[in-house]
């Protein structure tokens, strides 16, 4: 069962179910958000992981982080693993061979944005579509981070990237990032939504109700990079908090079609300033880039106009 | 619980029907599928047999044969009997995942209907995809008809669900001349046939959080080797396994199988091996060609994967010459099985002729009058005792004379 | 861990982070857990660390910030109270000592040769807080 968890010390005295000494970067987002997704429900877990970062840095033989049940099959299935192993699940409990401390499972698919957004697309719409029972959670960092910063469709405009690269000729990253958390709502998912480690109020809430709701559930983590974003580690939260106070990373969520913005910055940051912080942006600054910024705010602003005409309009 | 299918004692099945029936028997607890031509039967008939309550399970619908393969791995690792079925360019899509099965050491039940590779695209048979699958670490058995699909299908699970072996097993079949075609079949009762395949046991289980279990770990350079080199000596004592299951079986049915089949091969002077339902053809065209002083056996490896490499030499150490026949094209290489059929034999005292045919590809049909007219090249090479042709020769191709190292006449 | 030989790895690469059966294990703490060598937790990252944050429990208000947001499970906190640094675990990147709400901070980061006395010693003063012009 999903635990209440009120505060913070209350959280603390949960048992850690993901262990250190895995081999992610120093201040990596990725297990900052996945230590609270497994720590914030007393569910039996089992998770299907995608090839990368969080894949490739915990299961290293002869070591696993793992405290739960985990499978890493490929790059593109975690999606149809998690449907497998959740169709498993509800045979053998009919057939009356689930064992006995198998009882109150649920199932976990994790993937960064290259298993999500592109090489597993297909195998998630499969998955979602086909309604099993399960969560899907994508750290979205923006960038093919585990093979070396390479772009993926959902690197924003103007990242310099390894595949992107900033140069004379080049403002980094052509294209616009990807609508997930539409594409995936639009699949009739009876919930999805956008959590930030940095609010982690929120994106527990998230977590737990996304593991509650039966049927395919969708959440994106806004997961800051240190090593591709290019800030130092110890800035990692302040980061985040510069995402989702410029609404970079709007918080909001979608259940049976209905959206809640779950968080209003008291004060919006401008986007420059989510920007300014990170070397992937730092030549966006030079004189005659101007316009990448301002058409990048104009975009914010738009899509924040839009979310809250959806609140509006689905809660009405 | 599922309802009992009464069977007649002998049923009048194709391939497919022969596959779907043992797949109903085995009690699948999950099938993960995509429909391609022409092993779409097979699955279709398991999800009629769902649809009417005479099996107990979940058939995942998935998007591509990739994702089909990938939830047989996740449910097989989960603690289900998992099974799925495919041809040609499903069986292509399926390859980085087959890999993962026979590494995570999880017993999924494959059916092959084996078809072409495009391109160009093909809907017909040839061993293209059996070939392409021959280092992914599974046990591969063959069959030549409808009855042996039916066999060979209840006993994969029995075999790669044993303890000691724990590996994926794939059954190929003839595309469509297997597969679509009808024979008599004489299949078990339902009761025999589960009693047989046995109840599934879970090892490792996703689902037993008593003790989590993690799969898929990465091993680099420092591990890696040890256990490759632990999953090929799994694969090759499975050997063990496999011929106790046949010999269970014979006891069972009378049906006697082999790691490696060898039809009128007593008297042989020259030997035919192939593969598939050209096996059937084949033992017809030595009936014939008894009758005209031919002496020819048939050689076929049964189980192709772990490959009985010191069976097959055995099999073969009394002939002069031998014909070795692959129905896929090669890529720019001699024949697949003439290359590892050369490599058993070499060991022999004896040192008989050999030659490759490539035959049949894209369900080219292979005659009775091609296999005699090969068998007579033999026997030419086993009389001459040398080649009197090239080694590698297309049989059954339209057009001038296609043939490669004619190492007779560049002497 | 030993590098064995394939005849002793563990078949199909599984990896079983306990030794024995784990019967509630959400309801178990670490300290209570049978660990495996094939878990990270018999593991170490101490090595990667340049930096590493001292902790003044004079000056803690266990918040719990620096639990929550540390990436390495690095923060040791029982019944709701910070009980120190996980040296083994943690890599030292800091963000446990950018979250700390206090002032002066709980957590400071040192050179990791830094001895920790001495540090406590010289521990910064409370900082004023400076009026916005």
């Amino acid at each position: 069962m999903s635990k209440i968890i009120k505060n913070l010390k209350q959280f603390s005295t949960a048992n850690e179910r993901l262990e250190g000494a895995h081999l992610l970067c120093p201040g990596c987002a990725h297990s900052i958000i996945v230590r609270e997704l497994v720590n914030c429900t007393d569910h039996n877990l089992v998770i299907a992981n995608a090839t990368g970062c969080m894949e490739v840095c915990t299961a290293v033989y002869p070591y696993t982080a793992w405290d739960t049940s985990w499978i890493h099959i490929g790059f593109e299935n975690a999606a149809t693993s998690a449907g497998a192993i959740a169709e498993t699940y509800k045979v053998l409990e009919r057939k009356g061979r689930l064992n006995k401390n198998a009882e109150n499972t649920k199932v976990l698919a994790i993937g960064g944005d290259g298993a999500t957004y592109d090489i597993g697309f297909q195998f998630l719409s499969g998955a979602v579509e086909r309604g099993h029972d399960f969560t899907y959670v994508c750290l979205d960092n923006e960038v093919y981070a585990n093979t070396g910063g390479q772009r993926s469709s959902s690197t924003p405009v103007g990242a310099s990237t390894t595949t992107t690269p900033a140069g004379s000729q080049s403002i980094g990253n052509k294209t616009t990032k990807k609508d997930m958390i539409g594409i995936m709502a639009a699949h009739g998912a009876p919930y999805v939504a956008q959590v930030a480690p940095n609010k982690w109020k929120d994106m527990i809430m998230k977590f737990q109700k996304a593991l509650e709701i039966n049927g395919p559930t969708f959440v994106n983590a806004m997961s800051a990079c240190t090593t591709e974003w290019r800030f130092p580690s110890h800035q990692t939260i302040t980061v985040s908090d510069l995402a989702t106070d410029s609404l970079a990373f709007p918080l909001y969520e979608i259940e049976n079609g209905v959206y809640t913005i779950n968080y209003r910055p008291k004060n919006i940051v401008p986007i420059k300033d989510y920007l300014a912080i990170q070397g992937r942006f730092k030549h966006l600054f030079k004189p005659g880039n101007e316009h990448i910024i301002e058409e990048w705010q104009k975009r914010v602003d738009k899509k924040w106009v839009q979310l809250q005409k959806m609140e509006e309009m689905t809660n009405s | 619980m599922s309802k009992e299918y009464v069977l007649k004692e002998v049923e009048f099945w194709d391939g497919a029907m022969a596959s779907s029936q043992a797949l109903r028997q085995a009690e699948v607890d999950i099938m993960a599928a995509y429909p391609i031509t022409p092993s779409t039967p097979i699955i279709q008939n398991y999800a009629d047999y769902l649809s009417n309550g005479y099996v107990d399970g979940e058939y995942i619908r998935t998007e591509s044969e990739h994702a089909a393969m990938s939830a047989c791995v996740a449910a097989s690792a989960a603690g289900a009997r998992v099974t799925t079925a495919t041809s040609s360019q499903g069986f292509a899509l399926m390859i980085e995942v087959l890999y993962q099965a026979s590494g995570m050491r999880l017993p999924v039940v494959l059916n092959v209907a084996n078809r072409a590779l495009a391109a160009p695209l093909n809907v017909n048979g040839d061993h293209s995809d059996l070939y392409l699958g021959r280092d992914a670490g599974w046990i591969n058995l063959c069959t030549f008809n409808q009855q042996e699909v039916y066999d060979m299908t209840l006993m994969s699970f029995k075999i790669g669900e044993h303890k000691n072996v724990r590996l994926p097993v794939m059954v190929h079949q003839d595309g469509f001349i297997c597969s679509h075609t009808a024979q008599n079949v004489a299949p078990l009762q339902d009761d025999v046939a589960r009693k047989f395949v046995g109840d599934f046991e879970a090892v490792d289980s996703l689902l037993d959080f008593a003790r989590p279990v993690t799969y898929g770990a990465q091993t680099e350079e420092d591990w890696h080797f040890e256990h490759k080199a632990k999953q090929h000596k799994a694969i090759m004592d499975s050997i063990n396994v496999i011929e106790d299951t046949f010999e269970e079986f014979e006891k069972l049915t009378g049906r006697k199988y082999n790691a490696v089949e060898s039809y009128m091969m007593e008297d042989a002077e020259i030997a035919i091996v192939a593969l598939g339902t050209t096996i059937e053809s084949s033992i017809e065209a030595a009936r014939q060609l008894r009758e005209e002083g031919i002496k020819v056996g048939i050689v076929a490896p049964r189980v192709f994967r772990p490959f009985p490499y010191d069976k097959i030499a055995d099999a073969l150490k009394n002939v002069k010459a031998i014909g070795i026949l692959d129905r896929s094209s090669p890529g720019g290489a001699l024949g697949m099985l003439f290359n590892e059929v050369t490599a058993a034999i070499y060991t022999n005292d004896t040192k008989p002729v050999i030659n490759n045919y490539i035959y049949g590809l894209g369900g080219r049909d292979t005659t009775i009058a091609d296999l005699k007219q090969i068998a007579k090249e033999i026997q030419a090479n086993a009389d001459a005792g040398k080649l009197t042709t090239p080694v590698q020769q297309f049989s059954g191709l339209r057009g001038p004379k296609l043939s490669f190292f004619d190492m007779e006449s560049s002497k | 861990m030993a590098n064995v030989g394939w005849d002793e790895v563990n078949d199909a690469a599984l990896l079983n982070p306990f030794e024995n059966s784990m019967q509630d294990l959400v309801n178990t703490a670490q300290s209570d857990r049978d660990y495996s060598l094939f878990s990270s937790f018999s593991a170490s990252t101490a090595s990667w660390r340049v930096v590493k944050p001292i902790y003044n429990s004079d000056v803690c208000i266990h918040c719990q910030n620096c639990w929550v947001y540390c990436p390495d499970s690095a923060i040791l906190s029982e019944e709701k109270k910070m009980q120190g640094i996980d040296y083994d675990h943690c890599k030292g990147c800091g963000i446990c000592a950018d979250v700390c709400p206090t002032n002066p901070k709980s957590l400071i980061m040192y050179e990791e040769a830094t001895v920790e006395d001495s540090a406590l010693a010289s521990w910064p003063e409370k900082k004023k807080k400076e009026k916005k012009a």
